[in-house]
């Protein structure tokens, strides 16, 4: 940090006017803009208290297993939370149950156990995968019906049988093939 | 030429240190070439039970801390835990405690049936004398509410 620093201030001694201007420039419209953003978002939460860094410094609230502890409280300040706040400040054994609950519910939304809750989503997109598929067979079916022309001749079953009689005739793959499972002694099948 | 190189040296040099103060105290390392740190068990757990047992520890401290311990991958031995509950105190601050209990809860992953019931039998103590509720008291380890859909 400190060497950096001296580096830097070598660095814009050596440049010249010029771009020394522009550089201050540019650094005085980064940091508006820094505070504009900043200010920005610190406008959306009204009334609420910042309590922290949260998981990333701006204050925003969000329910997250990783980052438990948001920047600002879920709930806004209003009385009847001032009023449970006066209590908090003394002795939490004399606080009922109802009121401990509130304490919890305006500082965040969910529990853990809500955050973690199963959603029941697998069955939605179980369902929806199932029927596009369905949807995809009776496009083929459609298909078969009247888009295919119909199947050649020759692969109805006594062409077929004619054409395996020639196999067998020419001697086709006689050593590991069809006809190697040929008697021709017999005239039928080993 | 050499005492206006020095009037900025000391500023920069003011600066760095002013900077240094606000950081949780930083263990004995010495200088690591590598990211992976050379800390013990037994030093982290003394560091974050010092940095909760500080006197004027603010809430936004807390909560810093607590983010960073929870995103560690450990579970926080008791006595983090039970310095962490009595910082809340310090702070006035009963929802805090409540949800660092079921931070911890949830950190302790496939084997909460073994580590939380150790947590809770060594951290009771203080939970009677603070006046504590678990989150299973509250009610909070089944869920209550539902959360309204962004899209109806």
């Amino acid at each position: 940090m400190f060497k950096n620093n001296v580096k830097l201030h070598h660095i814009i001694m050596a440049l010249n006017m010029v771009t020394r201007r522009a550089l201050a420039l540019t650094l005085q419209q980064l940091s508006r803009q820094q505070t504009a953003a900043a200010a920005s978002t610190l406008s959306k939460i009204g009334n609420r208290e910042v309590v922290g860094f949260g998981f990333n410094g701006s204050p925003a609230y969000v329910d997250r297993v990783d980052f438990p502890m948001p920047a600002v409280r879920f709930r806004e300040d209003t009385p009847d939370v001032q009023v449970l706040r006066e209590k908090e400040m003394g002795d939490w054994k004399k606080l009922t149950l109802e009121e401990k609950k509130a304490l919890y519910r305006a500082s965040f939304c969910q529990t853990f156990a809500e955050m973690t809750a199963p959603s029941g989503e697998w069955k939605s997109v179980l369902g929806v995968t199932l029927i596009l598929s369905s949807l995809a067979v009776w496009i083929y079916l459609w298909m078969k019906v009247f888009v295919y022309s119909p199947l050649p001749e020759t692969l109805k079953p006594e062409y077929q049988e004619a054409q395996l009689k020639r196999m067998i005739d020419l001697r086709a793959n006689p050593v590991e093939g069809t006809s190697s499972q040929w008697d021709y002694s017999k005239g039928d099948w080993k | 030429m050499f005492r206006s190189a020095l009037t900025r040296v000391s500023h920069v040099a003011r600066s760095s240190m002013l900077d240094t103060s606000a950081r949780v105290p930083a263990a004995t390392v010495s200088r690591n070439m590598s990211k992976h740190s050379t800390e013990t068990d037994a030093e982290l757990d003394a560091r974050y039970e010092a940095y909760f047992s500080r006197p004027d520890i603010d809430g936004w401290e807390i909560r810093k801390a607590m983010n960073d311990l929870c995103g560690m991958d450990l579970v926080p031995e008791p006595k983090i835990v039970i310095a962490a509950l009595k910082a809340c105190r310090r702070n006035n601050d009963f929802a805090l405690a409540v949800r660092f209990l079921e931070a911890v809860k949830e950190k302790c992953g496939g084997r909460v049936k073994e580590i939380y019931p150790y947590i809770l039998q060594e951290i009771n103590p203080t939970l009677q004398e603070l006046g504590i509720n678990t989150p299973e008291e509250l009610g909070y380890d089944k869920p209550e509410l539902a959360l309204a859909s962004v899209y109806e």
